[in-house]
């Protein structure tokens, strides 16, 4: 058991080791082509239509993003495709009823099986875990380039959805 | 009484803390380096947890990592070998607190800890378990480390000599 004093210079050398990388991190930062600005944008944010987006979201450039309200009047119209972007084992353990998997992470693995179930004009809404996960948006600009034209993103997700006590489904 | 002496030596055994040093280090050096090389994907990881405010996340991105790398080499030489384990067994307690949270959320996210693979790691309560062992071996060369093949105890022979 190291003695008082003993715990003072521990201490003081922890600390000199927390600066020296720290300083390092910093320096290498600067002169690293792969460096980053120590201040970046990373909060949530609040679109036009008062629903709560990412960070990286665009407003105008990437497409719609809805409200659970919204969402909500889709899925009982009973038209809109329901594309879940989240791995099929968060799937599997609970989705929106009727939701599609389609993995944002194994897009090319499952896109030839899904894709030819949806047409390019019909009404698609993705959502993933909850706002702070981005698969539904990365999904979406997918889809929008693929020549996908009538994209919504629900950006409250499973987790909105499965808070609201609405349809849901477990297995495949 | 004698088996709990045994134990005892054998869990503070000078040799058993040098290879728990040997470990610990390399794994925080491994685990460091990946996310030296991508920082900003390491940020995004950083920001999935969802505890820091958005104006530190960058700047813990850059830092931590190297504050690993630091650690992790220090202490696999055995220089500030007390501050190193204990910088470390530090930096354990803030990522099984960090993961507790979000398990306690229900939120299954990417650890970010060897890997800055967004496919990476999903393993939740496996990961704590994989902590605490590290954390045990943190502690224990924190207090039971003699000095026993370092480099600060070479040099300050080579001085007494």
């Amino acid at each position: 058991m190291p003695t008082r004093p003993a715990l003072t210079r521990i201490l003081l050398k922890t600390l000199l080791l927390i600066f020296l990388g720290s300083a390092i991190g910093i320096l290498y930062n600067v002169f690293s082509p792969s460096g980053i600005t120590l201040k970046g944008s990373w909060s949530s944010k609040i679109t036009s239509d008062s629903v709560v987006v990412p960070y990286s979201y665009k407003e105008g450039n990437d497409p719609p993003a809805i409200s659970l309200d919204y969402a909500q009047m889709k899925f009982q119209s009973a038209k809109t495709i329901f594309l879940d972007a989240r791995l099929p084992a968060d799937f599997k353990e609970g989705h929106i009823q009727g939701a599609i998997n389609l993995p944002h992470e194994e897009f090319d693995q499952h896109a030839s099986s899904v894709l030819p179930k949806i047409p390019t004009s019909g009404e698609i809404i993705t959502y993933c875990d909850g706002t702070e996960c981005e698969a539904s948006l990365l999904l979406a600009r997918e889809l929008q380039e693929l020549g996908y034209k009538n994209i919504k993103i629900f950006f409250g997700g499973w987790a909105e959805w499965q808070g609201a006590g609405l349809a849901i489904k477990t297995g495949e | 009484m004698k088996i709990f002496k045994l134990f005892g030596q054998i869990v503070t055994d000078k040799r058993l803390m040098l290879v728990f040093r040997l470990v610990l280090g390399f794994i925080f050096v491994y685990a460091s380096l990946d996310k030296i090389a991508h920082p900003e994907q390491f940020a995004r990881i950083v920001y999935n947890y969802k505890i820091l405010p958005p104006l530190l996340i960058n700047i813990y991105a850059v830092t931590l990592p190297w504050v690993e790398f630091f650690a992790g080499l220090f202490l696999i030489f055995g220089v500030f070998t007390e501050s190193a384990s204990f910088l470390i067994s530090f930096m354990l307690v803030i990522f099984v607190i960090a993961i507790s949270i979000n398990l306690y959320r229900g939120v299954n996210l990417n650890c970010g800890c060897f890997s800055t693979n967004p496919a990476g790691q999903k393993e939740g309560a496996k990961l704590l378990i994989k902590d605490f062992v590290f954390l045990y071996m943190g502690i224990t060369v924190f207090f039971f480390n003699r000095g026993f093949a370092t480099l600060s105890t070479l040099f300050s022979k080579k001085i007494t000599n």
